[in-house]
């Protein structure tokens, strides 16, 4: 489906309207500068902003994936061209460029935090979410503009607070991304001390925050705020999913922030809400906590999180495979129920991250089955969405490769997910870097591609240029490929028994033969860094150079194509009526394969399709 | 070079000998598991690839505008709940066996294990077969646990006597049911020994139910599982499961050397037995703690 092709093919109905109308005929004055693109209400604006913030949190999170996976397989070895402008907190002696211990732990703990709740979740909720929300039900804008700008704004405050650790005495946090107590509360530092961990906790109580603010918007923009006859079960999948995880975050973020301001009162007063009675540390510590009670408390709203993290991308996927493949996704509602399945499953699961915490093991039984249900509307998605493939009219743009690639990435990331689901496979495991492949199966290899899919699909959208799909699929070519070499060893390397999160796996006799492998494991890992320079080159190169993009590129069915090919403030140049759902692609009787959903005219369903149907003859049956 | 490409696509050739009597319950059921999973593999990726070719975008062909089918959709609801419950009522039948407290097997030995940061306490009962008074099986002694006693011995107490602590190494006879409670002095740990499939982590303030039996003889390791600082990477102890004739010879050995200490400390008239048994203590608490690795065992 070629670019020039779609735009010969673009709706007539469009034709008159100016393809970049700005807000000519919104009247409003002009804003100053900094309220246009600093402090913008925008939703458009905002998402953009997250999208730009995460990509630089990106890049951080990635260095330091990259320096502890050098360590990994270079053990003791100087890391090469950054080594030596390492800080001498961070190396073995001053000067060597050698990874120390601590520092190594500190990287995982910073490469798992700002990947987790400075990159998925501010673009899988933050960027899309502001982006697709108010375009897909064709609003202006947000219910709550204000609230929106502010839920971006807590988010670089909250990333320079993570990393002001790094000038603490004891540097960046080093508890790990699931900063279990009492080594998070830093039992023999001095009361009313701040720590990189102190500081850490701050932050993403910060994040946090900006989730809430973020999540109670999406909701009330859903259900308020839908353009003229959109029912719930018009929206297409990305909103109902982005609506879902807002629920999930609305309901669960209140709870990691009690779990959070604990956890603060502990470090910083010496409280001891996670801290028992038998400690033996410097400090001073009234005792009698808890620390398993901090995990119950973390995994009540982390496990939620990681849906959080993914669901919107499921959307998004579903969306592109359906606009892609030329076909209405199979079973739409069975997808929502899914959704909310997941959701709500998802509260009542999270103690299989627990099964050797040293709960009682009764319980291990009941999460074990919980979680063991929650797979089944995991399946369900995916045999829907191969269900949308099939007899399909599948296009191979970019966007539609990501998806595939979230899809089969998935189906990776949930059947290791079953390994671990049961209990007793778990104990083995539990800890091992089984679970750190499962984990980047389906934050990176789901997530990251989901985002990767969004992006290619509404960067036409956001900017009013097309990127360039040559450069795109060699992105994800690479992406792909580097991403497979790098951590399906990973799920070997957990057989093994690697344990995570060590600095030099050498030292044990039994993983002495898993040195091949973590080297091919880290030059796996630097090709897909430098991949992701192809992303970044082409976001940047068709900024300025790109084609510029027609209405409705894709000749998608959704209502953010009705818009202009860049909206400005405002959004839509035309009054926007839904006549119909999301996925009318291929409609019989009718030329075009797609039928948007602003585009007057009557159908009806026979036999799980849908036939156009005749108005003038409705019309006459009518009145006669 | 060939064989270790291979093995790449046998992942259950890469597990560690099994030296446990349940370890063999759990790599079967992981094998299950991992069957299953390779089948519905080939299965969806398989459709995937196959959809992928046959309705790639032709000219003249057109999509199928069909919103799917609530019977399909029921199969493959009801399919799934049906083979993910099998597994999981399979699975919760090992996982009663292994951890739950009701179903261990009573312990033909007891050890009591603890975890700092980062090394490996462990206290036997020594002669009497019998632990003293201690923060396991006494509260009140946990507000003796100190860097130099962390088992919060009281050695007044008679059956204390000759409990005696080794660090980072344990050794544990052959075919015997051995019930190691586990705690920690400072942060959270996990004992895991991979070879006899098992981990569990142990938390400051809780005692753990850790129980193996172990049918096979000779030297391993153990590490810890669960991040707990720094040095967590570097927290390896090693382990021997011995012949009883061997354990004993060993378990007399330490209960002599206990013994020697005791009464060295009751000739040092006016100290009490508790400090003296402290500052012998002190002296392996001082030893820097990466020196977990062979030379724990150049005391024998």
């Amino acid at each position: 489906m070629s670019t020039t092709q779609l735009e010969t093919h673009e709706h007539a109905a469009h034709a008159h309207h100016d393809e970049h109308g700005h807000h000519d005929h919104h009247d409003h004055h002009e804003l100053p500068w900094y309220r246009k693109y600093l402090f913008s209400t925008d939703h458009k604006v905002i998402s953009k902003q997250f999208m730009l913030a995460s990509m630089i949190f990106l890049f951080l999170g990635g260095l330091a994936a990259l320096m502890l996976r050098w360590q990994l397989a270079y053990p003791g070895q100087p890391v090469p061209i950054i080594g030596s402008l390492m800080p001498d907190a961070w190396v073995t002696e001053a000067g060597s460029g050698i990874i120390a211990p601590e520092f190594f732990v500190k990287l995982t703990t910073m490469h798992a935090t700002i990947m987790i709740f400075f990159v998925i979740i501010p673009m899988a909720v933050g960027m899309f979410g502001n982006f697709c929300i108010p375009l897909m039900i064709g609003t202006d804008d947000m219910a709550l503009p204000r609230l929106n700008m502010w839920s971006f704004w807590l988010v670089p405050p909250a990333g320079l607070i993570l990393l002001a650790g790094m000038f603490t005495d004891s540097g960046f946090a080093t508890a790990g991304w699931t900063s279990y107590p009492p080594l998070s509360a830093d039992i023999n530092k001095p009361a009313l001390e701040f720590s990189g961990q102190t500081l850490w906790i701050i932050s993403i109580f910060m994040v946090g925050f900006s989730s809430i603010m973020g999540a109670v918007n999406y909701v009330a923009t859903v259900l308020n705020k839908r353009a003229k006859g959109m029912k719930l079960f018009d929206m297409p999948l990305t909103v109902w999913a982005l609506f879902i995880t807002a629920i999930i975050a609305t309901l669960g973020t209140p709870v990691l922030a009690s779990g959070l301001a604990m956890l603060f009162f502990d470090n910083f007063f010496h409280t001891s809400f996670f801290l028992p009675d038998s400690l033996v540390a410097s400090g001073s510590f009234p005792g009698g906590g808890q620390p398993v009670l901090y995990q119950h408390v973390f995994w009540f709203y982390s496990h939620p999180a990681v849906y959080i993290m993914i669901l919107p991308l499921m959307g998004i996927v579903s969306d592109v495979m359906a606009t892609f493949s030329r076909k209405p996704v199979y079973g739409y509602k069975a997808m929502v129920f899914a959704i909310a399945g997941i959701a709500f499953l998802g509260f009542i699961v999270w103690g299989h991250h627990m099964f050797q915490s040293g709960m009682n093991p009764l319980l291990g039984t009941t999460f074990m089955l919980s979680t063991i249900v929650i797979a089944v509307p995991s399946s369900i998605k995916v045999f829907n969405w191969l269900g949308t493939l099939w007899r399909g009219s599948i296009h191979f743009s970019s966007a539609m490769l990501a998806a595939l690639a979230f899809v089969s990435m998935f189906i990776i990331g949930g059947l290791s997910g079953i390994f671990m689901a049961s209990a007793p496979v778990d104990i083995y495991i539990h800890d091992t870097y089984f679970i750190v492949a499962h984990i980047h199966y389906v934050l990176f290899g789901g997530s990251l591609f989901g985002i990767f899919a969004g992006i290619y699909y509404w960067y036409p959208k956001m900017f009013g240029k097309m990127l360039n799909e040559t450069w795109g699929r060699r992105h994800l070519f690479w992406s792909f490929l580097a991403f497979n070499a790098t951590f399906f060893p990973m799920h070997i390397l957990g057989v093994g028994g690697h344990m995570r999160r060590i600095y030099d796996p050498n030292i044990y006799d039994f993983l002495k033969g898993f040195g091949g492998m973590n080297e091919f494991i880290t030059i796996s890992a630097i090709v897909m860094g430098f991949a992701q320079l192809i992303l970044v080159a082409n976001i940047l190169y068709s900024l300025k150079w790109g084609k510029a993009a027609p209405r409705n590129p894709w000749h998608a069915n959704t209502l953010e194509w009705a818009a202009p090919a860049h909206p400005g403030h405002g959004n839509f140049d035309t009054d926007i009526t839904v006549y119909r759902g999301p996925y009318e692609f291929s409609v019989e009787g009718r030329e075009e394969d797609y039928w948007p959903q602003w585009i007057p005219g009557a159908s009806k369903t026979v036999h799980h399709r849908t036939v156009v149907v005749d108005e003038h003859q409705q019309a006459s049956t009518v009145s006669a | 070079m060939m064989s270790d490409f291979l093995r790449v696509f046998d992942m259950l050739a890469w597990f560690p000998e099994n030296i446990s009597t349940f370890g063999q319950a759990l790599d079967d059921l992981f094998a299950v598991i991992y069957w299953i999973s390779v089948a519905i593999f080939f299965l969806t990726f398989g459709l995937m690839a196959w959809f992928m070719v046959r309705y790639r975008a032709r000219p003249g062909h057109r999509g199928y505008n069909y919103h799917g089918n609530n019977v399909v959709e029921l199969t493959w609801t009801i399919l799934p709940t049906i083979l993910f419950a099998g597994i999981g009522l399979y699975s919760d039948d090992i996982w009663e066996k292994t951890k739950y407290p009701e179903q261990m097997p009573a312990p033909d030995v007891e050890i009591l294990c603890l975890g700092k940061q980062f090394g490996w306490y462990f206290l036997y009962p020594g002669a009497d077969g019998e632990f003293g008074a201690n923060a396991y099986n006494n509260r009140a002694n946990r507000a003796l646990m100190s860097a130099t006693n962390p088992f919060g011995i009281d050695r007044n107490d008679p059956k204390a006597q000759d409990d005696f602590v080794v660090e980072n190494q344990f050794r544990v006879p052959v075919n015997a049911n051995v019930m190691v409670r586990g705690s920690s002095i400072d942060v959270l740990h996990s004992f895991f020994l991979p070879h006899a499939r098992v981990k569990q982590d142990v938390v400051p303030g809780t005692w753990m139910n850790i129980w193996f039996n172990l049918f096979k003889t000779g030297t391993y390791e153990l590490a810890c599982a669960e991040l707990c600082g720094g040095g967590h990477g570097a927290m390896r102890a090693e382990y021997k499961v011995l012949s009883k004739a061997e354990y004993d010879t060993w378990l007399d050995g330490e209960i002599a050397k206990q013994a020697a200490i005791m009464s060295a400390s009751a000739e040092s008239s006016e100290t009490p037995a508790g400090e003296a048994e402290a500052s012998s203590e002190e002296a392996s608490a001082d030893a820097p703690s990466d020196n977990a690795t062979d030379d724990v065992w150049g005391e024998e």
